[in-house]
């Protein structure tokens, strides 16, 4: 039985009638179509499909999509402006942070999080934010680098 | 080879980055076409079983499904071999049998494709799935390829004598081995055993077909060999190439396992039973169970030498287990033996393979494919030697190491190697002098391992290395380059951009690539064997060079002056003689457009290019470990990568595939484990909750060293650089555990328990 519900998804409001078994990467990508959030491992292990609810990332894999309802949600689609990126995106994009790119948006997401709260971080705190996002390409290694990079960039930002 | 380089070199940002930021960019997973149905697979519980009864009434009466295929449907088409090689593509005129059909009557391993049906949602064709009943006579099984070869296990497949699916010889056999290693001052043999690594590609298998009105069939496949893939599917389902158009989205990470047919079989059958749009996408747990992954190996190995260390004589014997269909897993061998053997200066040399059907799921390609397998052992032997011959593991690696004008590894002259300043420049940055070898005392020990290797770029003169590129200029002076690699995640958009402009004399930026279209792209080999930057960059700077060549003539006739006195340089083309006679490319490509004295030309440039060359990359891997002797816990602590891949096209992107390469070194070397239940024949690590690839806390400090010398057959001096990064890092683990605690672990990967086994033992 469908219900209507109403989402709120890069500060826009949704209203979708969905089945209460609904996943909230199933509502995102295939009844918003927002694919940006991506689909791996089914189970919570890789964080592919990390968005944020609230500014706290969270895995669509594992949430029902009603018990988020008038939360706001924001996926890797809300972050640029326009064609301005977000400064995480930029400095990913920059430091070759990116190789396949199906786990970069996940990873964008706790990167965002993180330095929402902590425009500081250390090495060890980004790689614990990042502990619940595996990458296959990388090696971790250019993530790191982006996200010290996107926190002084964005910190720069906050006190010119 | 010295040349002023404005364009080749930089660590410029990647063409398909933004997109992949921002989550714009389109895999397969994330197609959607109006009509399209979403496919599912029935699988075997069974290693080995024969399907005696499906029935499918009770699924077929769900509202919603559209179709349900059973072996029954499939068997009007052809088997084929899902490595793409039942098809000539291997010297010699060797081919691989094709002994797999789109769905099969008898599964031949725990996961095999039983049925399958296209519904018009997802949770219907799950419902769907669960509803269709199979009746299955479970038949004897074998999982590991000793048992498999005994008499009286179960045939698995007609052709395979003893379960042996093929039995390689080496294809670069010299002198007596047998001889010199009776003759030897020191020889060192020991058993090697390796895993069969997953390749957790970060997007699942998927694949999308569509047959339009024309009766054409349009294909969406993660496919790294797109043109052989449209080829292989022609042949299969009996159409006609002409009638099939393969199109590349991006790719979420391939590794080799996307060089073989995935999920596009059984999607291209729902979708002519149906008529309809499908697509099919893996579940991790499938991803683990239905694809190849990478073959584990047993390698008996003898390697002898004199007293003053140099190296004598080689001989190896590879025991392989294929899994239940062909696929990719016999060249593992051959390959493996090319460069473990031709890796060292050895003038007796002698190897053989049996590669072994079992009731697995099938073992393929993986990056260094069979590479990281033999030189697990190889390397761990040479440091045995060492030790007994009283020598350091550096000096005994100096002084076997190849030279620049003898024989390299695939039986072409190696045009250029800078190993030994890999081995110098990789020693420093671990501090080998003040670690190595130094006495240990505590709980926690503390060791330093090397191991090196050699690797390929490309596939010749193996495989028929045939790649095309052509460039057209727009008449702003920006040119389109229509070439076809893969685009897996290995920064080829930007690499060939970036030749491309080199040669022309224009800016990265400048070149737009147009790929990913069978009906678009001239032939194109594909992505793998480290060959799209050295061969597909080969072809990109011919066409280039073909292209710059009509610029520069048009150019001189404009300004009335002879081609050979001008240069072309950030956009220009100007006089050596008088630099104020100059004129933009821009000007001459729209000049060549909008011609109205007769002489209209839209410049371009064309290259069939078919590699006869092969530079090795050659590097050198180091490790420092900690190991608890309390827990047999090791942990790594630091990695350095020093390789010599030519001129780096891109440091930046050069270091995040050596990057990339050691994450999946550590998996092989200490966690990866691929476990099938010896009872069951059930694959027990399906996800990353029983498999478990490093994470971003499993990492270590990491650092690579580029030599950065060009090499003279590549594209402005470029080898290969995707594969190597991850062959030598499990063998330069183990030899610093050595050091660390004084015993060796064969066995892949090294758990604890494993380490305080030998520790109890020793």
């Amino acid at each position: 039985m469908k219900e209507i519900a109403t989402f709120m998804v890069n500060e826009k409001h949704y209203e979708l009638a969905i089945e209460p078994h609904m996943l909230l990467v199933e509502v995102l990508r295939d009844e918003l179509g927002l694919t940006g959030t991506k689909h791996s491992c089914g189970i919570g292990s890789c964080g592919a499909c990390t968005v944020l609810i609230d500014g706290r990332p969270v895995l669509s894999c594992l949430t029902l999509a009603l018990t988020v309802r008038g939360k706001d949600i924001t996926t890797i689609e809300g972050l640029a402006q326009g064609t301005t990126l977000h400064p995480i995106q930029k400095a990913f994009v920059e430091h070759g942070a990116i190789q396949c790119g199906y786990c970069t948006p996940g990873m964008i997401l706790s990167a965002k999080a993180l330095l929402d709260k902590n425009l500081n971080p250390t090495d060890k705190e980004v790689k614990h934010a990042l502990s619940g996002n595996l990458c296959r390409c990388t090696g971790y290694v250019k993530i790191i680098d982006a996200v010290l990079a996107a926190a002084e960039a964005m910190s720069k930002e906050a006190h010119p | 080879m010295s040349q002023k380089l404005s364009v080749v070199g930089k660590r410029i940002i990647q063409p398909d980055a933004a997109a992949k930021a921002t989550g714009n960019a389109i895999y397969v997973s994330d197609i959607t076409i109006p009509g399209m149905l979403i496919g599912k697979v029935l699988r075997s519980p069974y290693p080995h079983a024969r399907i005696k009864r499906i029935d499918k009434s009770k699924a077929e009466n769900l509202s919603g499904v559209e179709a349900i295929i059973t072996p029954e449907d499939t068997a009007q088409w052809q088997k084929f071999d899902r490595g793409l090689k039942d098809l000539p593509m291997i010297a010699g005129g060797y081919t691989v049998p094709a002994d797999e059909g789109v769905l099969n009557e008898r599964a031949r391993h725990f996961g095999d494709a039983i049925a399958a049906l296209a519904a018009i949602n997802e949770h219907i064709a799950e419902e769907a799935l669960e509803l269709i009943e199979v009746e299955y006579e479970e038949l004897p099984f074998a999982i590991d390829p000793e048992e498999a070869m005994k008499p009286g296990a179960p045939q698995i497949s007609d052709f395979a004598g003893r379960n042996i699916g093929k039995h390689m010889p080496y294809a670069f056999p010299e002198g007596d081995a047998d001889k010199a290693l009776g003759g030897a001052d020191c020889v060192v043999e020991g058993t090697f055993t390796t895993t069969k690594q997953e390749h957790c590609t970060a997007e699942t298998a998927a694949a999308v077909a569509r047959i339009d009105i024309s009766g054409r069939l349009i294909v969406w496949s993660q496919c790294q060999l797109p043109h052989l893939a449209r080829r292989e599917i022609a042949h299969i389902f009996n159409m006609p190439v002409h009638k099939v158009k393969m199109i590349t989205p991006f790719i979420g990470g391939s590794f080799g396992q996307r060089g073989s047919l995935c999920a596009e079989p059984i999607c291209i059958a729902l979708a002519l039973k149906t008529g309809k749009p499908v697509k099919l996408v893996y579940s991790r747990e499938e991803n683990f169970i239905a694809l190849e992954s990478r073959t584990g190996f047993k390698c008996n190995l003898k390697i002898g030498f004199n007293k003053d260390g140099t190296l004598t004589a080689i001989q190896v014997y590879m025991l392989g287990r294929l899994g239940g269909y062909m696929g990719c897993g016999p060249m593992a061998s051959a390959i493996g033996m090319i460069f473990g053997l031709g890796h060292y200066r050895c003038p007796n040399r002698a190897g053989e393979a049996d590669m072994v059907m079992t009731n697995t799921p099938v073992s393929g390609a993986f990056r260094g494919f069979g590479n990281p397998a033999i030189m697990w052992g190889i390397e761990q032997l040479v440091d045995e030697a060492a030790e007994r011959l009283n020598i350091d593991p550096l000096t005994i690696r100096l002084k076997n190491i190849k030279r620049a004008g003898e024989t390299a590894n695939m039986g072409l002259r190696l045009e250029s190697t800078y190993l030994e300043e890999c081995i110098k420049q990789g020693a420093e940055a671990i501090g080998w002098r003040e670690k190595w070898g130094k006495k240990k005392e505590g709980a926690i020990r503390r060791g330093v391992g090397l191991a090196t290797m050699t690797h390929c770029s490309g596939a010749a003169p193996l495989y028929l290395d045939h790649s095309n590129a052509f460039i057209k200029l727009n008449e702003d002076g920006t040119a389109d380059l229509v070439v076809h690699p893969a685009p897996v995640g290995q920064h080829i958009w930007g690499a060939l951009s970036q030749i491309a402009a080199e040669e022309l004399g224009i800016h990265a930026g400048d070149i737009n690539i147009v790929t990913g279209d069978t009906d678009v792209t001239l032939f194109e080999y594909g992505s793998d064997a480290s060959r799209s930057t050295y061969v597909i960059g080969n072809a990109t700077l011919m066409a280039a060079r073909n292209a710059k060549e009509q610029i520069l003539a048009r150019a001189a006739e404009m300004l009335d002056i002879s081609p050979e006195e001008l240069k072309i340089s950030d956009r220009k083309i100007s006089s050596r003689v008088d630099p104020k006679k100059s004129i933009s490319v821009a000007e001459v490509c729209y000049d060549a457009i909008y011609n109205f004295k007769g002489e209209c030309l839209n410049i371009s440039g064309k290259c069939s290019w078919e590699s006869k060359w092969n530079s090795p990359p050659t590097g050198a891997f180091f490790a420092e470990v900690e190991v608890n002797t309390e827990t047999g816990k090791v942990t790594v602590r630091r990695l350095v990568t020093a390789m010599d891949c030519g001129k780096a096209i891109n440091p930046m992107a050069v270091e995040g595939q050596l990057e990339g390469g050691m994450q999946q070194g550590i998996g092989y070397g200490l966690t990866e484990d691929y476990v099938i239940n010896k009872d069951t024949g059930v694959v027990e690590t399906d996800n990353y909750d029983s498999y478990k690839m490093p994470g971003i806390l499993d990492m270590p400090e990491t650092k690579v060293i580029i030599i950065d010398e060009p090499d003279p057959k590549g594209p402005f001096g470029a080898k290969g650089v995707g594969e190597p990064g991850m062959v030598g890092v499990a063998p330069a683990i183990a030899n610093a555990i050595y050091d660390a605690i004084g015993v060796r672990i064969r066995d892949l990967p090294i758990t604890p328990e494993k380490v305080l086994d030998a520790l109890g033992s020793g």
